[in-house]
């Protein structure tokens, strides 16, 4: 204790007679010689000296600053300072304002200006301190390292766009290489935040950026691709329709022809960029995988700029160059780009097809395990083709050292449809090669046999029989021959009742019983469909009897239709397709969802089950997710009939689950529900957006568009219960955009409603945002940020469609990743007997009463629900259903409530009989309701639980 | 100043590489190889065309030899101690180090045949040493002007291309390149260089090949199954690349699918290849080079050494014998023992001489070879062919040429008829100049020569700042103009014209001089004359006044209203320009104009005068860059009145 005292005292004494003799040698005039510099900086860099030190020595350093002018002193003295503003935050406004003193800043050595404004930078306080026209004077002094430094942070210092165009543009033609690349690397991010659309400007920067793809340094020309990518894309979407398709070729011929670059970085950046252009035509696509130049190819030639003449032979062999490639991040990143490629053609997925085969004979483990996950990728979007020739070097990847590899060919296999018989023995000889060399495999070859048993149910048949006298046991009543083998049939042979095919139930029973001997082997491989009582249960049935009917046996919903499961991520990111891949399940979250259902008042076991059960769904459900994000680029492209395709597909591919599994419904109706609401939003899109085009449909057609946009917005935002806060912002994304859609376009804009919505979702999106710390997303930032600035600014500017419009630019769709379970709130409503011959009676004049028997799931308590009775627009009553009063007569676990509510139609019309319309709706507490208010009824907007039902009526002949 | 290039050898065809090339005033041999399909003088270049004295030292400044192989290297030992040639010969480590095992490998297979030997170990041994090796990427000054530095280029190891530069004149010597890896070596890599000559070689000057993976997927297929059925694997080979290539490739897939098979090496030369494979690391593929550090890739796990007590052996095997193309030695005896199995598989190269063995088993398939008069192989064995290549193909040549854009390219090392084929692409589509020389003809081409020049203070301070200016690049799309829709199509571009402000100035006796543009007056003592058109013409009044005020009209509208009232004339009927007012003139760009008041306006043309009370005169003048504009306002105002 006393020591530290001591110690303390000696540091103050010594810091005293620092500070002493410093303020003694300024007081006599003199500059502050480097030793006295050197104890100061000792000072600032000793987190013990006390702030009221720090503080004169600030007042030396601000007094020796007018003091000395020499260059060298000043350099040191910027060093001190910046030393104390990163040190001490707190102080670090005095020292910012020394900083940008005249001395420092303002002074005529643009290497001190230089110095100061990185500091500045570094400390990220650059404010208003440089304006537009310091910044391009700055730039155009003689200092190379400053015009690089300012070029680099040329978009921290906020300038208009065409200040910054001007300038990047404009420094593409330095002679410094590095000022080159700079200028280049600042006209992409310009590229990728601006809003450009005057066709000579993008033109201007595509044909200095292609000029650049020949400069003599290698991280220009990387620079160079990138900048040719991006306005590349630009100018794709700014050309015409009729000359999109060649302006998009034209722009992947010139990325493609840097594939042979020497350096290793410029061909990556050029694969990378590769998978960037969306949409090439197929002839080019072929000529990619082929180094001879095609037939149809000969003598094709683009010029998607004047003077910019480019041959299809220029791309020609791309892909077999960058599979060959002697960098495996080169061949990974081919490999990646692919991926995104084959989409948009089959032709050219089978010829990929063929190369990603070679790839699984690579030596790098990473490259094998892309080339597989490509493939798996072609698998999931129906372009897989598989072949006689290839079925052999793909299993030989079963029996792959590496078990990252093993695990990933078994999960294409899982999704595998093979047409002949010979391709199924095939690959069952393949798992149980790889069984008999990897035990440990077990599980999932397991789980491998029986998805692809139930895929294939008559092979499947054929192949028992074959094998079955393997299977029966030996003398003695043993199952003895080779154990692992046998339970392998077994596994495969009780998939077969399971099959989608026809009468495939010539499996003998007995084969069921024997299965039951190794139920615990069998079950753990089968873990992710079903659990072990499950799995005995239905092994006991089929034992039971040889046709066993399915209908009346439950498994089949357990069963999910695993027709799909999410690739493993192989990379991260996106934008980088090289990173390293991560083999970690983006699971994570069970946590949460274990919350979720003990909430809803549910048993924890069965929470469990359900759990397992589901990640396989959810895996899929993401990868639909995923999907729409690349379509959502393609909306952004233009292309809005190809997105909608695609959109359309998934659709029925969502639609042909097997949905009434317990609580993956609500899965699948999200999802529905999601891909109807971006659906409608590219719809809404396309027609707003591209303002080169004559928009095809009238202000009535485009209005109905976002009635219908409101109202799935409204359902997907109140029909689901049970997601989580990050899951609910994403879609308050899409209300955000459809309301900036509104308002961007005057004809159609109700002013007022739609940007009390905008406001009042903003609200919303702070409130959860806060709530639970979750990153808002670019956009929401901006359109946060906008509306504060219109609101400050003036009173009237509620009504800026072009501001509106800018900030749909900032729009780009996320990736939606579902978590957890979404619970999906429906009504059923039906009136017993009531048909058109069997009418409810009623006299004119005197309220009726209809029975409705309800049928309510996954509706709160406290939610507020109304019967909407009408007969015809006007006539429309509500009547409240208040949850609290309503005895709930079966209580089950699915949150389900059946109880028969009695409604009263009051106005009966004078008539012998007529219909009303009833349906539940639930209200929307966000969303007020803008027209006078019905008496009575909701306050606010409603959304429609069931579809509605139709009630007959007819005058009551008994009075 | 121009660059010969003599041809010596590899002219049109494949076979001693050999090429003189004098650049400068420097001469440089590169490679000095033999010719295998002779025995006679047409064996070696003919090297009395360098120096009729046989004065090679002071004909020649240096040799550069390019890799190992014979065809670019035999003649060596020859040249230097059978011809005397004692300058310097350069080659990288590698081929220094593995270039007396294919040369003394050479002279005993000679001997053996019985020829005369052209030279001796210690020939071998001598010529080594006046060998200076060099490494990838290094810059040797050969001698004050003459720099040169190698490139990778693939094909075997320690090939390299080579690079040399006098003065400002450069080139690049190709030797044999691959453009594509294979699974020991990288491909070729070099700069972007600023070459006045490429000389590539072309031996598959039409050829493209597919994927190298397809073949080697048909390699493993068929080692895998002759395996697993039990089999024996016979891979001929010579000891250097090819062997280890291939034994890599197995090595992996031993590895992948967990095999257990065992791979024999036969003892002698591969053995003692491989271990200067271990050490030269550095000049294998990407992917060797990066897992060196935990596993040297040529430390083969499965290979171990062959014993004549382990050919009949039970069990399957791989093995790989020398020589190649099964011209005798061990791998004939081995192969005399394994052809007559069926289980058993024999991979032969892609090209065999003919007359071996490996020939005969190539054109069609034999079942019975008659080795000499006694004694007869059965053959049943399976035989599978290898077609892997290290030389490029033509789109890796096109590609090379396309990639270094030199101003002349020469090919050599191919076949007459498919070079005259690619000389014809790289002319049409990569608009070079190209040659392919027959051998002992010479090559003319000229050669870039840089005048060194002073640069004023001036100039270099403009140079530092940039000076960038955007135009509207505009043109005229030809195609309209019948329809009379004239469109002009206009992009956004930017110059820089720091270098254009400057004029290279050569005055007598004196070194040139790059000063700026404003300096060239003061420099000469001249002075700036500029060109200016004046003229002076009548515009009509308005008919509208009252004829009263004719009379006093000149007096009555001062100067500024009238130039007023022409400058929104002019400013509804002009749309470009900007029109300033100055009161008493009016200016646009640089054309002026102001109210003539002098009768005899020298600028007048008397025709013009008409009634003079209803007209005034505008004095116009304007300089030579306005012209256009100038005559637009001129029109103007004659067309209109005040």
């Amino acid at each position: 204790m006393g020591m530290v005292a001591e110690l303390e005292r000696r540091q103050s004494a010594m810091e005293l007679h620092i500070i002493n003799s410093i303020q003694q040698s300024l007081d006599n005039n003199q500059p502050l010689s480097f030793q006295a510099l050197a104890s100061l900086r000792s000072l600032i860099i000793n987190p013990a000296t006390p702030d009221s030190t720090l503080s004169s020595v600030l007042d030396a350093l601000s007094r020796s600053l007018q003091l000395n002018r020499d260059p060298v002193f000043l350099h040191h003295a910027l060093k001190l300072l910046s030393d104390l503003a990163s040190h001490r935050p707190h102080l670090s406004p005095f020292a910012l304002d020394l900083l940008r003193s005249d001395s420092l800043f303002s002074s005529a050595s643009p290497r001190l200006v230089g110095e100061s404004l990185s500091v500045l930078l570094s400390l990220a306080s650059i404010g208003n301190d440089i304006d537009a026209a310091r910044f391009v004077s700055l730039c155009l002094g003689p200092s190379v390292s400053v015009r690089q430094c300012l070029l680099r942070n040329a978009e921290k210092l906020v300038f208009r766009e065409s200040v910054l165009l001007a300038v990047f543009l404009g420094f593409t033609r330095d002679p410094y290489p590095y000022v080159r690349k700079e200028a280049l690397d600042g006209l992409v991010k310009l590229c990728k935040n601006g809003d450009f659309d005057d066709r000579d400007v993008i033109e201007g920067c595509y044909c200095r950026a292609v000029e650049l793809l020949r400069d003599a340094e290698n991280y220009v020309r990387s620079a160079a691709v990138r900048a040719v990518c991006e306005w590349g894309r630009l100018l794709v979407i700014c050309s015409e329709d009729m000359n999109k398709q060649d302006s998009s070729d034209a722009v992947f011929i010139q990325l493609g022809c840097m594939v042979r670059d020497m350096s290793v970085d410029v061909r990556l950046e050029a694969f990378e960029a590769l998978g960037k252009i969306g949409l090439v035509s197929e002839d080019i696509l072929l000529q990619t995988l082929s180094k001879k130049v095609l037939g149809i190819n000969k003598d094709k030639a683009f010029k998607p700029v004047e003077g910019l003449d480019i041959s299809a032979s220029a791309v020609a062999g791309a892909y077999i160059h960058g599979l060959e490639d002697e960098f495996s991040e080169v061949r990974m990143s081919a490999c990646y780009s692919l991926r995104t490629l084959t989409v948009f053609s089959l032709r050219f997925a089978c010829e990929a097809l063929n190369l990603m085969m070679d790839m699984l004979n690579d030596d790098s483990t990473v490259v094998r395990l892309q080339a597989l996950d490509t493939i798996h990728h072609m698998a999931t979007s129906n372009h897989l083709k598989v072949e006689k020739i290839h079925i052999h070097r793909f299993l030989s990847a079963l029996v792959d050292s590496s078990s990252v590899i093993r695990s990933m060919t078994r999960k294409i296999l899982k999704l595998a449809k093979l047409p002949q018989f010979k391709l199924f023995k095939l690959c069952i000889d393949g798992l149980l090669g790889n069984l008999e060399i990897y035990p440990q495999d077990e599980a999932d070859v397991f789980s491998a046999l029986f998805h692809i048993g139930r895929n294939h149910g008559k092979f499947t048949v054929h192949i028992i029989e074959e094998v079955s006298p393997e299977m029966e046991p030996a003398s003695g009543g043993k199952l003895s021959f080779d154990s692992t083998r046998v339970a392998a049939f077994l596994v495969l042979a009780i998939s077969a009742p399971l099959s989608h095919e026809k009468d495939v139930s010539a499996i003998p029973p007995r084969i069921f019983s024997y299965a039951v001997t190794w139920l615990g082997r069998i079950s753990y491989g089968l873990s992710d469909l079903m659990n072990q009582e499950k799995l005995l249960a239905y092994l006991s049935e089929c034992s039971r009897s040889s046709t066993i009917s399915l209908a009346d046996f439950k498994i089949n919903e357990a069963l999910l239709t695993v027709e799909s499961d999410a690739p493993i991520p192989l990379c991260s990111k996106v934008d980088s397709p090289v990173s390293m891949p991560f083999w970690k399940d983006s699971g994570g979250t069970s946590d949460y969802h274990h919350q979720e259902f003990l909430s809803l008042g549910k048993s924890a076991a069965h929470a469990e089950y359900e759990l397992g059960e589901h990640s396989e769904l959810r895996k899929y459900v993401n990868l639909i997710f995923k999907k729409v994000k690349d379509f959502w680029s393609l909306v952004e492209l233009g292309c809005t009939t190809e997105a909608f395709k695609g959109i359309r597909a998934c659709k029925e591919e969502v639609a042909s689950f097997t949905a009434d599994s317990p609580g993956s419904s609500g899965a699948v109706a999200f999802t529905l529900q999601y891909l109807q609401v971006i659906g409608m939003l590219a719809k809404v899109w396309g027609h707003l957006r591209p303002t080169k085009m004559l928009n095809p449909y009238g202000v009535g057609k485009l209005e109905l568009l976002f009635a219908k946009l409101d109202r799935r917005l409204r359902e997907i935002s109140n029909r689901f219960i049970g997601l989580s806060k990050g899951e609910e912002l994403q879609i308050l994304d899409l209300v955000l955009v459809a309301c900036l859609l509104r308002l961007s376009k005057m004809e159609i804009c109700c002013c007022n409603a739609a940007m009390k919505l905008l406001l009042s979702t903003v609200a919303h999106v702070e409130y959860l945002h806060k709530e639970g710390s979750i990153e808002l997303s670019n956009f929401v930032t901006e359109v946060k940020k906008s509306l504060h600035d219109a609101d400050s600014s003036s009173s009237s500017s509620t009504c800026k469609p072009l501001l509106f419009k800018k900030l749909l630019d900032s729009f780009s769709l996320q990736q939606f990743v579902l978590y957890g379970t979404p619970r999906y709130i429906h009504a059923e409503l039906a009136v017993p007997s009531n048909d058109s011959e069997n009418p409810l009676p009623f006299i004119p004049g005197i309220p009726a009463s209809i029975p409705l028997a309800i049928t309510l799931h996954n509706v709160l308590t406290e939610s507020r629900l109304w019967v909407r009775i009408s007969m015809s627009e006007e006539s429309t009553q509500f009547v409240f259903l208040d949850l609290n009063l309503i005895r709930n007569e079966k209580r089950s676990i699915n949150v389900v409530r059946e109880f028969t509510f009695v409604a009263p139609f009051y106005r009966t019309p004078k008539a012998i009989s007529f219909t009303v319309r009833a349906s539940l709706g639930l209200e929307c507490f966000r969303e007020n309701i803008d027209r006078v208010k019905v008496f009575g009824g909701p306050k606010c907007e409603l959304t429609y639980l069931c579809p509605e039902k139709e009630i007959f009526l007819c005058k009551s002949t008994e009075c | 100043m121009a660059i010969d290039c003599l041809v010596l050898g590899a002219g049109q065809e494949v076979g001693k590489s050999c090429m003189v090339v004098s650049i400068n005033g420097k001469r440089i041999m590169f490679d000095c190889g033999m010719h295998m399909g002779y025995t006679d003088s047409r064996r070696y270049p003919d090297f009395s065309l360098i120096s009729k004295t046989g004065d090679f030292d002071n004909a020649l400044t240096c040799v550069i030899v390019t890799h190992f192989h014979l065809d670019h290297i035999g003649a060596l030992p020859y040249f230097t101690e059978v011809c005397g040639y004692k300058g310097p010969i350069y080659m990288t480590y590698p081929t220094k180090a593995l270039a007396p095992l294919m040369l003394e490998d050479y002279r005993k297979n000679m001997d053996r045949r019985g020829e005369d030997e052209q030279f001796t170990s210690d020939h071998i041994a001598e010529c080594m040493k006046k060998v200076i090796p060099v490494d990838l990427k290094q810059t040797v000054q050969v001698d004050k002007d003459l720099q040169i530095r190698a490139y990778y280029a693939g094909h075997v190891i320690g090939a390299a291309m080579f690079y040399a530069k006098v003065g400002d004149a450069a080139m690049v010597y190709t030797g044999d390149y691959n453009m594509t890896p294979d699974r020991h070596l990288g491909a070729a890599q070099i700069d972007r260089l600023q070459l006045d000559l490429l000389i590539t070689e072309s031996t598959y000057a039409t050829t493209i090949r597919d994927s190298r993976y397809g073949r080697e997927r048909e390699f493993l297929k068929a080692v895998h199954n002759c395996v697993a059925a039990g089999g024996k694997v016979l891979i001929p080979t010579f000891a250097l690349g090819r062997a280890q290539e291939l034994c890599i490739l197995l090595e992996d897939y031993w590895e992948r699918m967990n095999l257990k098979v065992p791979i024999y090496f036969s003892a002698g030369l591969t053995i003692q290849a491989n271990m200067y494979y271990k050490m030269l690391i550095n000049w294998t593929s990407q992917k060797i080079k990066e897992t060196y550090a935990t596993h040297n890739a040529f430390d083969f796990k499965n290979v171990r050494n062959f014993d004549r007590s382990l050919i009949n052996a039970p069990g399957p095997c791989v093995l790989f014998a020398t020589p190649g193309m099964i011209v005798g030695g061990f791998s004939l005896e081995v192969f005399m023992q394994w052809a007559p199995s069926e289980n058993n598989l024999v991979t032969l190269p892609g090209y065999c001489v003919a007359g071996t063995i490996g020939h005969k088993l190539m054109s069609g398939k034999p079942t019975k070879i008659d080795l000499d008069k006694d004694t007869q192989i059965n053959v049943r064995c399976q035989i599978h062919q290898l077609s892997f290549s290290p030389h490029t193909d033509a789109k890796g040549i096109m590609d090379l040429v396309k990639f270094l854009s030199p101003k002349h390219a020469i090919l050599v090392h191919g076949e007459k008829p498919k070079m005259a084929t690619l000389k014809e692409r790289i002319q049409s589509e990569l608009g070079i100049q190209c040659y392919c020389p027959a051998n002992n003809e010479t090559v003319t081409i000229p050669s870039t020569h840089y005048v060194k020049a002073d640069a004023s203070g001036t100039f270099i301070r403009s140079c530092l700042n940039p000076n960038f200016k955007f135009s509207t690049h505009s043109s005229t799309d030809k195609s309209y103009l019948d329809s009379n829709k004239s469109k002009a199509v206009s992009r956004l571009s930017v110059s820089d014209d720091r270098a254009t402000e400057g004029i290279l100035v050569v005055e007598k006796g004196k070194k040139a001089k790059v000063i700026h543009q404003d300096e060239i007056l003061h420099m000469l003592g001249e002075k700036k004359h500029e060109i200016q058109f004046a003229y002076c013409i009548p515009m009509p009044m308005a008919r509208t006044e009252d004829l009263s005020s004719t009379s006093h009209m000149l007096c009555g509208f001062d100067k500024s209203t009238l130039i007023s009232r022409l400058s929104m004339i002019l400013s509804d009927e002009l749309s470009e320009g900007n029109i300033l007012d100055l009161g008493e003139e009016l200016q646009v760009e640089s054309f002026r104009v102001s109210v003539c008041s002098s009768d005899n306006c020298p600028h007048r043309l008397s025709s013009s005068l008409q009634n003079g009370s209803e007209s005034v005169f505008f004095c116009c003048n304007w300089s030579v860059a306005d012209e256009k504009l100038a005559w637009k306002i001129i029109s103007i105002m004659k067309n209109s009145t005040l």
